[in-house]
This record gives C-alpha cells, structure tokens and sequence, in this order.
C-alpha cells in the first residue's frame, strides 16, 4: 500500500482512537466508582456535540461565531452542560437503584439513553436530519509525498489526548482523584474514612460526561456533521473498548479505545462494504472477550464470595 | 476414624499473593473442625478452593479415595461437599421451599417431560419435596417450618441463617462447610442455630463439619478439634483449650509482643 | 399461621377478561381522537380505583388459581374481538401484532425475566424468523408451516452462537453483545442484495392445505370477513401455546433453576446448578419464540424489510417486559396492548412514542420497578398450598 494512503489511515485511526478513548475513560470511570453500566453515555456524547452545535448559532448571533476561539467556546458550553446532565443522571437515575440488582440500572440508562435520542430528534430544529457542524478549525494541511497532513487533524488528537492525559492527572495525582480511586475501590470503607460518598460520585459522573461532550465535539469537528443518531454507535463501542481494555482500569480504557479504532481502520481497508467495518471490529472484541473475560487489563474485581 | 477429607500442600495465589500456602488438613468421619484465624488468613479461601471456586496453584484435595482437586462448583456439590456463605446468598425474592430445593439440585428431576407435561409426576414429586423440607426446617424453628411459603425477603436474619443451613443439609451431603454462620446475629440467636446445628447433626452421624468462627464461644461449645490460620499458613492445631493457649496463635491475633 | 388457603374464585378473572376484550374492541374500532383519549383516560383512573380496592390483586389471584381456564378464555375473547371487527383490516392486523409482540416477549421473559440473561436484540430476532421464512418461502416450496419452525429454528440457533463467548461472563457483556447485534442486524441487511438490501424481500402470504390465508372470506352475502381474521387466529393460537409452556416452565423445577442462576449465580453453581446450560437453554427458547412469531409476521406484512427490524423495535419490546412486571407472563398481555395499539390510536403520540416509552419505563424502573402485574411466589400448582 501507498505509504501516503497508509499514513491517512493511520492518521485516521487516531483520531477515531482518541474520540473512542474519551467515550471509553467515561465508561471505566462509572464501573469502577459505582459499579454501574451507564447506557446513556453514548447519547451524552450525541447531546453534548449538539450543545455545541446550538452554542455555535448564539456565537453565530453575536457575530463571534469562527476560528479556535470560537471552537474552544462551544467546547466549554458542551463540557459544563454535559458535567451537569451527568451530574443529574447520578443524582436521579443512578444513585436512587444502588439496591436494585444490576440490570435495572442498565436499563435505565439505555432508556434514558433513548430518551436523550428521540428528544433531540423531535425537539431540537430540523433534528431529524444530519446537522453540519461548524469548520472552526485551521483548515491548512502539509503534504508529505500523498499524505496529506490536515492541521485539525493534529489538533484534535492532540487535544483529546490532553483531555485524557488531564483526567488521569487528577485521577492519580489530585484529592479528588484519590477519593475518587478510594470510593472505586471500597466504597464501605471510604465512607468510613469520611469521604462524601454521594458527592463522590456526582463528580465522577460529572467529570465522565463532560470528556463525553469533550469527544462530541471532536467528532463534530472532525466530520462536520452531527446527527441525532451518532451516539448509540459511539457508545456502544465506547463500551467495547472500556470492556476489551479491562472495566475499571483507566489504561485499559485509553488501550481499548485505540485498538477498536485500529480493527475499525483494519476493517476498512480488508472490506469493500464499509458498514463490515464494523461488523469485523465487533467480532474481534467479542473473540476477545471470549479469550479475556475480564479485558486486557484486568477488570476490578468486584465479587466477594 | 477414616479421613473423609484429606488436604495436602494447598497453595491458592492471587497474583503474586499467596492467600493460603502448603495447608495441610484432614477431616475424619462425624468430626466438626473449627477453623480460626484473623480476618483475611485465608479461611474463606480455603473454602472457595475446595468448592471450585478458586483453583488451586498447588496441592491436593481429596474425599475419602477421589481426587476432587479443582472440580468445578457443580461437581463437588454432586460428590456431596456443600456449604454456606459469609454474606448470606439466598435467592430472597423466592419462598423458602423454592432456596431449600435450590440446595436439593441433584435430586430433582430436570426431565422436560416431567416438568411441562406429566404434571402429575411432577406434583408427587413436588409433594414429596415439600414434606422433606418442612421435616428438615422443623428440626431448626418448629415457627419456620409453617412459614415454607413465604418469600425469604420477610424473614428476620437468624431464619435466614437457618434456610440457609437447611438449604446446604438438605441434600443429605458427607461434608458440611460454615462460613461465619454467627455473623449478624446476637449470642442468643447464634447458641440457638447452633444447638439446632448439633441435634441435625446427631441424625446425620456420618456428617463431617467445617466450621469457621470469629466467636470463639461457638467454637469451643461445638468443635471437636481447631485448626488456626495466619497469613495462609497453618499456625497450629489441636483440642480448643490447647490452642487458645498457644503463644503463637496469641501472637497472630494480637500481633507480637 | 396455619390455616387453609380461602377458596379463590374463578370469576373475577374471567370477568376481567371480558372487560379486557370489550375495551380493546372498543378501542379498535372507535376513530375520533377525542372519543379514543377519552377512553384512555377512563381506562387509566379505572386501573388506578381498582388497584386502589385491591380489586386488580383478586384478578391476579384467581387467575393464577385457574391458568387454564383463563387462558382459554382469554384466547376466546381475543377471536371474539376479531370477529366483532371482521371487516376492520387494520384493527385486525394490530390485533394480529399484539399476539405476536406477546410471542416475543414470552421469549424475552424466558430470558431475562427468568434466567437473567438481557436481550436487547429480540425485534433481530424476530426479523431473523421473519427473513428466513421469506427466503424459504420465496425460493423453496417448503410447506408454510414448516417455515415457522424454521424462523424459529434459525433464531435459536444464530442466538446461541452469538451467547456462546458471553456464557461465563458477567451481565453486562450478554448486555453488550446483544445491543451491539441488534444495531448491527439491520446494517448488516441493508447492505446485503442477497437479502433485498434496504427494500427488502416481498413474502407471500401463508397457505396452509390449500387454505389461501391472503383471500377474503366470504360469509353470506353481506358479510365479508377479512383475510387478517386468518392470522390473527394463527398469532392468537400461537401466543396461547407459548404463554402455556412458559407458564409450566415457571411452575416447575426447570423454572427454579433458572431464578437460582438468575437471583445468585454462584450459589447456584454451589449447589450443582450448571449455570451456562440453563442460560443457553433459556436464550435459545426464548430466541426460538422470537423466530417463529417473525415468520407469521413476515407473511402477515407481505414483506420484510430492515427498517421493521431496528434496536428501537428491540427497546420497545425490552419495554414491554418490563411494563408487564418482568417475570410474569400475564402482565405482558395489558403492556403489549397499550404499547402497539395506543400509539396506533392517538395519532398524536405516535410521533413521540419512543420517547413517551422511555419516559415511561424511566418511572417504572424508579418507582415501581414491579411492573404493572408483579411476580407472584412460585405456586408449582394453582391453588395449590400445602400446610
């Protein structure tokens, strides 16, 4: 293959593997702090690329709406009313079924997950239809030989990157971080120690919805579409990605992300129908949850006997 | 006194921790050893190992002249090992018939003609069962007994304990395992289980019982020999005053001196 | 306390059956929007007066006293409904859907209401009986009714390779892989022309012995009875089998082993209950249900297509089960209901009825997560106490 082909599918995957990162750290996050499958999350990451996007129209209004600045704006819009929606998703949704066995906690995410979809849908203007997303970044690409290196593209890998380095910073190196790592480990025993439980986990939620809105956003630069429909895809394979690097494990979630993205990348240069792209990477997480159940790295292990 | 169960050299290791290491353990006909050692020694461990639940890194486990080293769950219980569990697992949405007959798994007949078409097969069968369960319940709490049917959700702690006791004797095994049985439970209420405990017992003289205590009141009233454990190493054993005695399982317990 | 179990009569279920057949007749046929909310909404305040005078518990109880008896009963004033509307096309086709949604979730009970494994795939499913009796039927001669053992056959077999790898996991990778198929399936249909690609395959109707089910009978020569009657009496007749073997299957030692594996799955296997085997064994015959209930689909509709099958049909059915009290059968005839035909009705929800669903099991799951028929104790025989 041509060097240069190769290195746009590279270049690509990265991205993808960055979007999917982000998805895939959220998911971890709310395993391993409540032990809880949030099935909404995807569809967070769908509300919080249309926060932007409905951002972008008020800019638009006060005459600002263009260039990184801009992009960084509706960036912060999505990032703050996503930490609040995940915020409430705790309070309500969530925290409210800690006794219920497991499965209703499931799904009442994925049905407020729905909720979130058919909302944007019916409520938000033209929602029905795929909505473009703002070229707010640089549009200047270097080209190396057939590779064409496009700026937005280095920009938003390393933004992503950022954000992911940012949450595992305060994971591991801040107050918060080792509450948070206290309550994922024992909750009984954390509350003892004093840690507010309940805030606890407001903020973890908070926090994985907010690098939810963060991959929206990425993703609705990088295509410069959105449609009400994109995060049921997204998160589901946020999900097999956390799944495949081992729910719980912070590393595990970025690996996951990263590999989904290459079989995803693998698949569509193997298959001439791009929707097996899809159908491939599956299969190959599910032959290695086969292999692994407990992921690459390996899930916290919450059962007791 | 034949050995129903001889242990030898069982190491369990999770990672690079080693949470029992070498133990050596013998269980002979009628006995009820107790089990002691500070919290995380390596007791429930050794359970979980023999049970399946764990599978051993090293070492042997076997029942009278069968191998029964890393069989899974459902085999063990069909050799006749059952047990109970520190946090209580019962099915507590279900009656207390429906968790009994849970632990009678291998006497129930699974047959699909049974089960959706000779229903008068099955109503016998049923019949029959429910008899053998209140029989066994009434030998707890006569009050138990009358409530089969209820779901075990509504019931207090110390009959829980109690269905869950019933539900591991009521397959008629060769070895029973305890975990903790008195946990969550007053004085009172663990003197009474297990005096029920010892009168079963005295109907099933062939019953050879595990049983792992943090009240030492209970192990002294019921065992007839303790074995301690300390990081997942035998400290010593012997009668109970002997081993209450011993420095070193002083020392496990409080720490060194 | 010891004391004999008081006589359970027979009649408030019957009675409530016929209630039952009256308002979805009146509910079919009636066409003004006003007059169809209005019922609605007496329906709702008399469900709600009757729970409050414990009269829907009497219902429940002599039910499950009499299985039989109401069952029978219940499949008798689901056919006298359709005859009531035998000219009425479409009420006669929602009536045929409502039977074969309860097929479905029949299944679904099995699965997960039961043995806990989650499907969040059943309308893929269901669209696997429903393309493979429309391949079958359109390149083979295989006699029809040999097709609805083959859409479930195909069901229940694709169901139990794709649980295979997930068995000796925890739930949510049963809850990963079968989201993952039921968004898939239809991609995966669409992009295959063997299969019709996004238009799908046109079915032809069902012929069973030379009977056309697709022609209109004739009764008289005023009364012309419509050719659905023909499958709503197929549907009917099929989800009264269905509910009478999950029924026993419940009411037997096979449906105690799979609360065990479901309430605590390593107790189970402490007590000899081989966990994956009653899971797959559940999985397969609920998928199976689902299969075969797609192949009278296929034939009802005429023709299968991907857009009929998509992970919103599979979130509705999850709904259903859920609305109905996962774990009892009989809740699911009441939720089916009320998910196909009132959006149907009220046009005016129709639009934003995944959304109205979602709300709805949003408030089930948080505040009676019973459903609207809770699970009763296992009674291995109705009426049946021994003191």
């Amino acid at each position: 293959m041509d060097l240069g082909i190769a290195g746009q599918y590279l270049l690509n995957g990265a991205v993808l593997g960055v979007i999917y990162a982000m998805v895939a750290v959220g998911f971890t996050l709310f395993f391993g702090v409540l032990d809880v499958i949030q099935f909404s999350h995807g569809d967070v990451v769908m509300a919080g690329a249309f926060t932007a996007l409905a951002a972008f129209s008020g800019l638009q209004m006060l005459g600002a709406g263009s260039g990184i600045l801009a992009a960084v704006l509706i960036a912060l819009a999505a990032v703050s009313a996503m930490a609040l929606l995940g915020a409430a998703v705790a309070r309500w949704l969530v925290l409210p079924l800690r006794g219920a066995p497991p499965l209703n906690t499931l799904l009442i995410t994925l049905m407020f997950g729905l909720a979130l979809r058919e909302s944007v849908r019916l409520f938000y203007p033209n929602g029905s239809n795929p909505k473009p997303f703002p070229r707010l970044l640089p549009g200047e690409a270097a080209t190396l030989g057939s590779l064409s290196l496009r700026l937005d593209t280095v920009l938003l890998i390393a933004a992503g990157l950022g954000a992911i380095v940012g949450v595992h910073l305060l994971v591991r190196h801040t107050r918060l971080g080792l509450a948070i790592r206290a309550v994922a480990q024992d909750a009984e025993t954390a509350k003892i120690m004093g840690i507010d439980f309940g805030r606890v986990v407001l903020i973890t939620f908070a926090l994985g919805s907010a690098l939810a809105a963060a991959a929206g956003v990425a993703n609705g630069l990088y295509y410069n579409e959105v449609n009400f429909n994109m995060g049921l895809l997204l998160g589901i394979i946020g999900f097999s990605a956390a799944v495949a690097g081992g729910l719980g494990s912070l590393y595990g979630a970025i690996l996951g992300g990263f590999l989904f993205a290459g079989l995803q990348t693998l698949g569509a240069i193997w298959f001439s129908v791009p929707a097996y792209k899809d159908v491939f990477a599956f299969a190959c997480i599910i032959a290695l949850m086969a292999w692994k159940p407990t992921g690459l790295i390996a899930e916290k292990s919450a059962e007791r006997v | 006194m034949t050995a129903v169960l001889a242990v030898q050299g069982l190491t369990v290791r999770f990672g690079g921790l080693a949470a029992l290491s070498g133990f050596d353990f013998q269980l002979h006909e009628g006995e009820i050893v107790g089990l002691i050692g500070p919290n995380g020694s390596g007791k429930t461990t050794f359970f979980n190992a023999i049970t399946g639940i764990y599978r051993p890194a090293a070492g042997g486990v076997r029942l009278r002249d069968r191998d029964i080293t890393g069989l899974a769950p459902q085999r063990i219980y069909d050799a006749g090992i059952t047990r109970t569990f520190q946090r209580l697992r019962l099915a507590s949405a279900l009656s207390v018939f429906d968790n009994l007959m849970i632990g009678n798994h291998r006497n129930l007949d699974h047959g699909l003609l049974t089960n959706l078409l000779a229903r008068r097969r099955l109503r016998r069968q049923v019949e029959e069962n429910v008899d053998k369960a209140r029989a066994l319940l009434a030998r707890f709490s006569a009050a138990l007994a009358r409530r089969l049917f209820d779901p075990v959700a509504q019931l207090p702690m110390i009959d829980r304990r109690r269905v869950e006791v019933c539900r591991a004797l009521i397959s008629e095994p060769q070895i029973l395992l305890l975990d903790e049985p008195s946990a969550g439970m007053t004085q009172e209420e663990t003197r009474a289980l297990m005096d029920d405990l010892l009168a079963a017992r005295a109907r099933l003289p062939t019953l050879s019982v595990v049983l792992i205590e943090h009240e030492m009141g209970v192990i002294e009233r019921v065992s007839d020999r303790c074995v301690v454990l300390n990081y997942g190493e035998k400290v010593c054993e012997g009668g109970y005053r002997e081993v209450a005695a011993d420095p070193r399982v002083r020392a496990a317990y409080l720490g060194e001196d | 306390m010891i004391a004999p179990q008081r006589p359970v009569s027979v009649l408030p279920a019957l009675a409530a059956a016929l209630l039952a057949g009256v308002v979805v007749a009146a509910f079919l046929a009636l066409e003004a929007q006003w007059e169809i909310a209005l019922l609605a909404l007496s329906l709702v305040v008399g469900l709600l007066i009757s729970g409050r005078f414990g009269l829907t518990a009497r219902v429940e109880a002599s039910s499950a006293a009499f299985p039989r008896a109401v069952l029978s009963v219940t499949a008798l004033v689901a056919l006298a409904v359709a005859a009531v509307l035998h000219d009425a096309h479409f009420a006669l086709l929602m009536l045929a859907t409502v039977a074969l949604y309860v097929t479905v979730c029949l299944g679904l009970t099995l699965q997960f209401g039961y043995a806990g494994v989650v499907n969040f795939a059943g309308a893929a499913f269901f669209g696997i009986g429903a393309y493979t009796a429309a391949v079958l039927a359109q390149r083979t001669a295989v006699p029809h009714l040999l097709l609805l053992l083959a859409g479930g056959a195909s069901a229940a077999l694709i169901g139990s390779i794709l649980i295979l790898p997930v068995l000796r996991t925890r739930g949510h990778y049963a809850a990963l892989i079968t989201i993952a198929f039921g968004i898939l399936f239809r991609t995966f249909l669409e992009v295959n022309d063997a299969l019709g690609g996004p238009q799908g395959l046109k079915v032809p109707g069902m012929r069973i012995l030379g009977w056309e089910f697709n022609d209109n009978l004739r009764l008289g020569a005023n009364a012309e009875v419509s050719f659905y009657f023909n499958y709503v009496v197929l549907a009917v007749a099929l989800a009264a089998t269905a509910f009478a073997l999950v029924k026993r299957v419940e009411r037997s030692w096979l449906g105690l082993s799979l609360d065990a594996v479901r309430s605590d799955e390593t107790a189970a296997r402490a007590f000899g209950v081989d966990a994956a085997r009653w899971k797959i064994l559940a999985f397969t015959a609920g998928n199976f249900l689902a299969g075969t209930a797609g192949a009278i689909y296929a034939m009802i509709a005429g023709f299968v297509a991907p857009a009929s099958f998509t992970f919103g049909d599979s979130l509705i059915l999850v709904s259903i089960v859920i609305l109905g009290g996962s774990g009892n059968p009989l809740g699911l005839i009441p939720a089916a209901l009320l998910v196909v035909v009132l959006p149907e009705k009220l046009q005016a929800i129709q639009e934003y009825r995944l959304l109205l669903f979602a709300v709805v099991v949003i408030l089930i799951l948080r505040f009676r997560p019973e459903g609207l028929i809770p699970r009763r104790m296992r009674e291995y025989f109705p009426g049946w106490r021994r003191w």
